[in-house]
């Protein structure tokens, strides 16, 4: 009796004692924790889902510049019908949940180690995320995320765009002193971590300062901020040439995709949005800059690189293989102009392709006369066998042909605009070597090209951050304003010179590593082209002559699919011509026929701000249905459709201007 | 004795008390070794004769005794000095002087209004009903098995107020989910069903989903699942409590919040061996089908009038009269078979006894191709060693599911499942034709629609696809008590829960799904779940004067382990070897999860009553638990109750014959899931030379605190007429604060998912239970039951500025599960609706017109998540009778509901496709948009007639083109399928006769009857769908999806025929 006492007594210490340690089981033994991981696996992490975010922005302003088609419902509200009332979500989730909620973690285990340079790092995506995020939502949680502040928060409050912007500043001012520092000993090294510039300090000092140059060039309406010389300041710090360019290398190595929205993780973050399905076509206002710039009638070398093509006259052999074919260059969607096309079918109306590996007879009933006759036209002139009989028409296409799988006359022309896909391995493409889009599987086994893609947006393309190009062009156009015509014009052709160049180098490479040989979209360009195409009208040949919207249309090709293209609209108020007296920069810009958005851009004239698409209403399921009362408490309009016409901080000549547009 | 329990008696050391015991032992064994024993027998009988099986016949002053048998015999060694209290639940006790007579015959009289009930309470105790302030509510295994389901959890519905009963679906296996006085958490993953305790071990009920949509693509809406508690075979069950409210169930502590299901299984009698043999086949059927229309076949109709003929919808032309029309819906189904047999054996001796029982459960499912197998084993005994009492379970079981997608499974990877094609299958297209010759899927559009872009045909999906699930479970407990003194005793108990399911899913080549996986596709996933508990237990019971008090106190560990693998892969290299030894070492994938939950808890209950009158109990527990921060992770849970019972008070009438009132209060709670204080990483990316590492999208907190629940009920008990009518009466109401939650919040936050503590649930809400007895002769007797209930749960205080907290990432249709904060629906669901005309102040004017957008020519819609139902019910109630004449016996089980949203996403769903008979308004000649202009304010009335062409904003639409717009702006508005849904159910009905009679001259065989059951066999609804019973998605934690019927397995109504055997 007297042991049970003890072993009893004993059996109550060892439990009091034990059950802390026995308890003490509630970390995950398969998943490292937030506090766990290394710096220099953070920083690619970052990177990646950066360019993502970044790439999917690109894509849908692209499409409100006029850059960008799209058939996609939320995307096409961008385009052509400017109805947004979705499609805001994708660019604030992935920046927030896959880059901010990283910067924090990876700034303090870097200052842990005494690792400046990932320290800077973090600075630098904090502003290059949250003035992305000023850019298209003009109010944003700021100062409390996660990113700024280093506490989770559940409902963040907001900061307004002023206070973003200086912050996003400041960072970069930081991230370039940390940058001057040497890091600790023992401090991982910048190169294992990063992909960008391969840990080169002095580039990501230059980087620095042009990302400070492009920030600074935002205030170009207002009189008491903007400051030319300062602009001027930065670019001379900045990247002085291509090989200063940074840029997110494309690659098609793997099929692995991410953990939030299921794209693979190696290919291009533009490629993601706007080459990896069959939606997206190229705009007319895009195509005619490219043909005929300043009137000229001149094609531009970067044509053939930018505008997709599809194979057509197909010559199949025995085996069903394409023997013969001739190409079938895209003509660009007409969402600004007549729009005819869409007109009749609806504002989200062309079609995909198919591919047909034998004959195929589509019968298509016309009662309208008219089509009727124009349709048959078309048939003859493509050389196709048909018959009439009444109101019907069939038409034999044959096998080899790519063609609209549809029995609607309609739609039997939207082989002419060829969309801009391309594929990878990881979505459904089988050479890594070959991004080439096909419309089946039998049309790859033929080898029956659906199209060729576009030099941005290939899986393969190297995603444009920041380039040597762009700084020429904000110098040509920061000269401009300071009435230096010489230098505006030096700066000009410098840009056009520079992003040849790198076009060209680009395409270079991708002939030696041998993407040309399924694709000749990807291989250089012909330099006697290039030098026709400078001595040309559609390039500015003297600088007494040069206008700003040269300028601005020649970076806005080069950019291309590019936030700062509808940044640089906004700054010029798109085609209403009321910046200064630089006369209307983006001629022929306006709401097409389809344009269905009054509730949305309030404004009556193309003079009135409100006319124009000036920024993206806040995502009611991401932010407003979990935040309005923030969100309200900084713009009291957050929640109204027209805050999509409401300018941003940056986008108003004056503070007053802004506030009374919040209030 | 009585020095013990001085208050002096605090200080007494353990030697002294070692030493008591001692003498107390001495004591009691002196006084059984004096008496001159003999062998007594006797039968204890009810006054019509009948046998009281299993009366408890003891020695007064004695810890001796033993139980009748089941024809009321038994035999006992006393001395004639010794008095015999002869006892049994329903009776009231009798004590006999044993004199000189060997042979007693002893007639127990009912008891009065069954004032000596006794009910299964919190770890086990049996307490007498009359002593408990809340609210208990117990079956027994008689009338559980009145429309035996081989889910328990199915066999509640209408049987106990304040119980809401879910089916997940009438797929064989299907799982159910159960609630008690509405849900107290909303996120997903958060439990809302009791705690269920098997003889005393906690029994996990979870219904696991192996998979997720990414690795594997099975999330809950795409195939069948089961809740554990399926697991236990239903024959075994001796008797099911359902403590309700948190008062009741308060020494479970953190586990309490939601309720608790006791279950003791049957154990064996002393007497001689009984086996029982019962065999069930029966035969189940879809209740009731969605209805697609007939008169218009495939095509759709382009802007420009241009009939497209590629396409599975049916918004072509009329279908021609002479063409063949296919019932796809309707042959798909088949009827189903269970056959469902059981075995036990059982008996005892004086010290010992034992239960042995087997059973299979057989079932083929209506959906061909699709079962669901469960064998179960089970052993029970129990063995006296003087005060030693030794009690041990074992039950194993195996239950094997066949199974089907029933919706689009795989995440980003294309496809569809079985059900959603089914409903969508156009009338002129002969669904049985799947495959080609040569084993590929026939498809209508091969050749001409890219097979990623095609449909499955259904029975491709059933034929070929392969879905199974398989749990083994095995789960055992060993009791020991010892009876120190008469008012004394020791338990320790060690329990083991033990089960692993293996899920498989393989997608066959050729389906039409993402090209990367066209070759094939193949997932297994293991879960491995273990739980270990160990109690130790002691009670003191002592009677001073009038007062009775009892203390008892305990502790507890529990030690609960998950395991899962998941394995998947695509592309099979050599066709026909479905393994991952057949696919290449890149498209291989494998992933291993591990949560560890651990538990201490000690506890203490006081209890003191006074002369039958007042009694008040009081009980504490402290828990610590693994799943909280450090300085968070230990909490005390009080409760307090008290039944007064006033009928002691006045004199005895023949009206009221017993009354009781009663009121508890109790503070329970919940801990934390697993891990949830830190921020976990994502899996690493490898891109070129470089490897990235980035959180995941759920916050995990440090600073998490328990979720703690208050409520308080207050009720009364109520007998008339001798205790042929009752009343049980409760009205209850619960806050849980601090709810543990991950709710999408804003993303600014750098997470979708953020773990918090946030917000309030209240529910509030009434339970009625009429007992009666109208008819009472000998040959004839009718008795009822009649329960009602109602809860109203609301989201209380919550972060501001969210509107909406979405306990699941699931929309089904155009409606999502949602609870509303600052007081809004619990089960609330938020939608799409048309827009109505504003006032001046722009504010919608309710039942105003609709605003129509001159933009689309159609209705306007509102868009930003506006609530559009509530889908809790007004009330339930269930009308349960029994009507007895001679040995044939009646009993039907009425199930009512009234009230409760529920949305009809099937009739959605058939409307997006053109077959909804609602579509044939007008014979599609025209339709109709009338509101006010969305821009103007002004009326707006337009008729789109088919034959002709309209231009609305620039384009130039057909009337065709505009009709199925029309269609398609009617299906996006959620209220359309929305309607508040009333029901009666017959749940079930049987028929039994017992031959026993007829054996009474012989004696091998005790005991022989057959039943007739149906189940389901008729529903009354104003709800237009299928059975409005279905929960897609059933199961989710949180709110979950309830009330939402979304291209589910139709539920069932069964017939069946069984006999049962005893000898």
């Amino acid at each position: 009796m007297k042991n049970i006492k003890y072993i009893v007594a004993g059996c109550i210490l060892i439990t009091i004692v034990s059950c802390k340690k026995w308890l003490d089981v509630n970390t995950d033994p398969d998943n490292p924790n937030s506090t766990s991981v290394l710096v220099q696996n953070r920083l690619p992490w970052i990177q990646h889902f950066y360019t993502y975010t970044a790439g999917v922005t690109n894509f849908r302003t692209s499409c409100q510049a006029g850059v960008l088609y799209s058939i996609t419902g939320s995307a096409n509200a961008l385009s052509t019908t400017w109805t947004a009332s979705s499609g805001n979500v994708t660019p604030y989730q992935t920046f927030f949940v896959e880059v901010s909620a990283n910067i924090n973690d990876m700034y303090k285990s870097a200052e842990a180690k005494g690792a400046y340079y990932y320290m800077a790092a973090a600075d630098v995506f904090s502003a290059l995320g949250f003035m992305q995020m000023l850019d298209l939502y003009g109010e944003m949680p700021y100062s409390q995320t996660t990113a700024i502040s280093g506490i989770s928060l559940p409902s963040p409050k907001y900061d307004d765009g002023k206070t973003i912007y200086y912050g996003c500043m400041a960072k970069l001012d930081e991230a370039i002193s940390l940058f001057n520092k040497t890091q600790d000993p023992g401090a991982p090294s910048f190169a294992s971590g990063d992909m960008w510039n391969n840990g080169d300090v002095s580039k990501w000092i230059k980087f620095c300062y042009g990302l400070k140059a492009r920030y600074m060039l935002k205030l170009s309406k207002k009189a008491d901020l903007f400051n030319a010389d300062s602009v001027l300041y930065c670019i001379s710090q900045g990247p002085q040439s291509n090989a200063d360019n940074v840029f997110q290398r494309g690659y098609n190595n793997s099929t692995v995709t991410d953990y939030l929205l299921g794209d693979p993780v190696v290919t291009n973050g533009n490629w993601d949005y706007a080459g990896y399905g069959s939606n997206q076509r190229i705009s007319q206002y895009y195509y005619n800059l490219l043909t005929n710039m300043r009137d000229s009638k001149v094609t531009d070398p970067r044509m053939s690189k930018i505008v997709p093509a599809s194979m057509t006259d197909i010559k199949l052999d025995a085996s069903g293989k394409v023997v013969s074919y001739s190409w079938n260059r895209s003509v660009g969607v007409d969402s600004y102009g007549a729009s005819e096309r869409l007109v009749a079918g609806g504002p989200a109306s062309i079609k995909a392709v198919s591919y047909t590996a034998s004959d195929k007879n589509i019968t298509y009933t016309i009662t309208d006369g008219t089509a009727k006759a124009k349709f048959i036209a078309d048939q003859q002139l493509a050389g196709r066998a048909f018959t009439v009989d009444g109101d019907n028409v069939t038409v034999t296409y044959k096998a080899g042909s790519i063609y609209v799988n549809d029995n609607n006359y309609l739609y039997a022309g939207d082989t002419s605009y060829v969309n801009m896909r391309t594929f990878s391995i990881a979505t459904g493409g089988e050479d890594p070597l070959d991004v080439d889009w096909y419309p089946s599987a039998d049309a790859m086994k033929a080898g029956a090209v659906g199209s060729t893609g576009s030099y941005q947006i290939r899986p393969v393309s190297d995603q444009e951050i920041l380039t040597y190009h762009e700084m020429c062009f904000i110098k040509a156009e920061v000269y401009m304003r300071k009435g230096d015509l010489a230098n505006a014009y030096t700066a000009y052709r410098q840009g056009i010179q520079a992003h040849l160049d790198m076009m060209q180098a680009k395409l270079t490479e991708w002939q030696a590593e041998g993407y040309t040989k399924t694709n000749p979209d990807m291989a250089p360009m012909n330099q006697s082209d290039i030098n026709a195409y400078l001595s040309s009208d559609a390039v500015c040949q003297d600088a007494g002559s040069l206008t700003m919207s040269d300028i601005m249309l020649q970076k806005y090709v080069a950019m291309g699919v590019s936030l700062e293209n509808y940044n640089d609209m906004r700054r010029f108020d798109f085609s209403a011509g009321d910046i200064g007296s630089f006369g209307t920069v983006y001629p022929g810009y306006d709401r097409g026929p389809l344009f269905a958005g009054e509730a949305l851009y309030t404004g009556g004239t193309p003079k009135d701000p409100r006319y124009w698409q000036r920024r993206w209403q806040l995502p009611t399921t991401l932010e407003l249905n979990y935040n309005s009362a923030n969100a309200l408490a900084v713009n009291a309009h957050a929640t109204e459709p027209n805050v999509w016409s409401m300018p941003v901080w940056w986008d108003c000549a004056t503070d007053d201007q802004y506030y009374g547009y919040l209030k | 004795m009585t020095t013990i329990l001085n208050k002096s008696s605090i200080k007494i050391t353990m030697r002294k008390l070692v030493t008591a015991l001692l003498v107390l032992l001495f004591l009691q064994l002196s006084h059984t070794a004096s008496a001159q024993e003999r062998t007594i027998s006797g039968t204890v009988v009810s006054p019509d004769a009948t046998p009281v099986a299993g009366a408890s016949v003891i020695i007064k002053g004695a810890t001796i005794g033993t139980h009748a048998d089941v024809n009321g015999n038994f035999t006992i060694k006393a001395s004639p000095s010794d008095v015999l209290i002869v006892s049994s639940v329903g009776y009231t006790a009798k004590e006999v002087k044993v004199g000189n007579s060997s042979a007693l015959s002893i007639t127990l009289e009912p008891a009065k209004s069954e004032l000596q009930e006794v009910v299964v309470t919190a770890l086990g105790i049996k307490k007498e009903r009359k002593a408990l302030g809340y609210a208990v509510s117990d079956l027994s295994a008689g009338e559980l098995m009145k429309n035996k389901n081989t889910n328990v959890v199915n066999s509640l519905a209408g049987k106990v107020p304040g119980v809401n009963i879910t089916q997940f679906s009438g797929a064989a296996g299907a799982g159910a989910s159960i609630t008690i006085r509405g849900g107290n958490s909303t996120s997903d993953g958060r439990q809302n069903q009791p705690l269920f305790v098997i003889d005393g071990i906690i029994y996990d009920n979870s219904t696991s989903v192996t998979g997720n949509t990414g690795t594997d693509g099975l999330s809950r809406s795409n195939t069948t699942y089961s809740n554990r508690i399926m697991d236990i075979n239903p024959e075994d069950i001796a008797t099911l409590s359902v403590l309700k409210g948190a008062a009741a169930a308060a020494l479970y502590g953190s586990r309490a919040a939601d309720g608790v299901v006791i279950i003791t299984t049957k154990q064996g009698k002393e007497g001689k061996a009984t086996v029982n043999v019962n065999s069930k086949i029966s035969t189940s059927w879809a209740n009731k089908l969605p209805e697609a229309q007939t008169v218009f076949g495939p095509g759709s109709y382009a802007t420009n009038g241009v009939l497209n003929t590629l396409t599975y919808d049916s918004w072509g032309p009329k279908i021609p009269a002479d063409s063949t029309l296919y019932d796809n819906i309707g042959r798909f189904f088949q009827n189903g078979i269970i056959y469902d047999n059981n075995v036990s054996l059982s008996g005892g001796t004086k010290t010992g006894s034992f239960y042995l029982s087997g059973s299979n459960f057989n079932q083929t499912g209506i959906i061909p191709g699709t079962d669901y197998n469960k064998t179960t084993f089970r052993f029970n005994g129990e063995q006296k060693y003087g005060r030693l009492t030794l009690n041990a379970n074992v039950a194993y079981s195996v239950a094997n599911t066949d199974r089907t997608l029933t919706t689009s499974g795989l995440y980003g990877g294309g496809g569809n499942g079985a059900m959603g094609a089914v409903y969508s299958w156009p009338q002129t297209f002969n669904m049985k034709h799947y495959i080609n010759p040569d084993g590929t899927q026939y498809r209508k559009f091969a050749g001409t629609v890219a097979l990623e872009d095609d449909i499955n045909n259904p029975y491709w999906i059933i034929n070929e696809d392969d879905l199974t699930s398989k749990t083994n479970r095995f789960t055992g407990g060993v009791n020991g008590n010892f009876a120190v003194t008469d008012w004394w005793d020791i338990t320790g108990k060690i329990g083991y829960d033990q089960y692993t399911t293996n899920d498989y899913t393989y997608i066959a080549p050729g389906s039409a799904v993402s090209p990367m996986y066209q070759s094939g596709r193949l997932s297994k996933d293991l879960l491995a779940y273990t739980y270990i508990t160990t109690t130790v237990m002691t009670n003191f019971h002592k009677t001073f004067g009038d007062f009775d008090t009892h203390l008892m106190l305990g502790s507890t560990t529990e030690n609960t382990t998950t395991e899962g693998q998941n394995h998947w892969g695509y592309n099979f290299v050599t066709a026909g070897t479905v393994s991952f030894n057949n696919i290449a070492p890149e498209n291989k994938f494998f992933t291993d999860g591990t949560t560890r939950k651990r538990l201490v808890g000690a506890y203490g209950e006081f209890g003191i009553s006074y002369k039958d009158l007042i009694y008040l109990t009081a009980t504490g527990r402290n828990d610590w638990s693994s799943t909280l921060p450090t300085s968070n992770r230990s909490y005390f849970y009080p409760s307090l109750s008290g039944s007064f019972v006033f009928t002691q008070l006045l004199h005895n009438n023949n009206f009221l014959s017993f009354g009781k009132i009663r009121g508890s209060w109790a503070q329970v709670g919940k801990d934390a899931n697993p891990y949830a204080t830190l921020t976990y990483v994502n899996s690493p990316i490898t891109i070129a030379s470089y490897t990235g590492i980035g959180n995941q999208y759920i916050s995990g907190n440090p600073f998490l605190k328990p979720e703690i629940q208050k409520s308080w009920e207050i009720g009364g008990e109520f007998k008339f007429l001798d205790g042929r009518l009752g009343l049980d009466y409760t009205y209850y109401h619960s806050q849980t604060q601090n709810q543990i939650a991950q709710p999408r919040l804003s993303n600014a936050s750098g997470y979708i998912l953020v773990s918090i503590n946030s917000g309030s649930v209240i529910n509030k809400g009434m339970e009625i239970a009429l007992t009666g007895r109208p008819i009472a002769k000998r040959d004839f007797s009718w008795d009822a039951t009649l329960n009602f209930s109602y809860n109203v749960g609301r989201l209380g205080q919550f972060i501001p500025g969210v509107a909406y907290f979405y306990p699941t990432d699931a929309q089904f249709g155009t409606v999502k599960a949602a609870s509303i904060p600052n007081g809004g629906y619990f089960l609330g669901m938020t939608g799409v609706k048309y827009l109505r005309e504003v006032d001046k102040n722009g504010n919608e004017i309710p039942n105003g017109r609709y605003q129509v957008d001159a933009k689309t020519g159609l209705y306007k819609l509102n868009t930003n998540n506006p609530i559009v139902g509530n889908r809790e019910p007004d009330f339930i109630a269930g009308f349960s009778n029994t009507l007895r004449y001679k040995n044939l016996s009646l009993s039907f089980l009425l199930d009512i509901r009234k009230g409760g949203d529920v949305y009809n996403g099937t009739e959605y769903s058939l409307v997006i496709n053109g077959l909804s008979k609602r579509t044939l308004e007008n014979n599609r000649q025209s339709v109709t948009v009338t509101g006010v202009d969305s821009q103007t304010g002004e009326d707006f009335t337009q008729t789109y007639e088919a034959d002709k062409s309209y231009v609305i904003n620039g384009t130039t639409y057909s009337g065709k083109n505009m009709i199925q717009r029309y269609w398609s702006n009617y299906a996006s508005n959620s209220l359309n399928f929305i309607t508040s849904v009333n029901w009666l159910k017959l749940r079930s009905v049987s028929l039994t006769y017992d031959f026993s009679n007829l054996l009474k001259n012989q004696k091998i065989i005790k005991g022989l009857s057959a039943t007739v059951t149906g189940t389901n066999l008729a529903t009354w609804t104003n709800y237009k769908g299928m059975d409005p019973e279905v929960s897609a998605a059933g199961g989710t934690g949180g709110s979950g999806s309830t009330g939402i019927d979304y291209l589910g397995v139709p539920a069932t109504a069964s017939g069946a025929f069984g006999i049962n055997l005893t000898f």
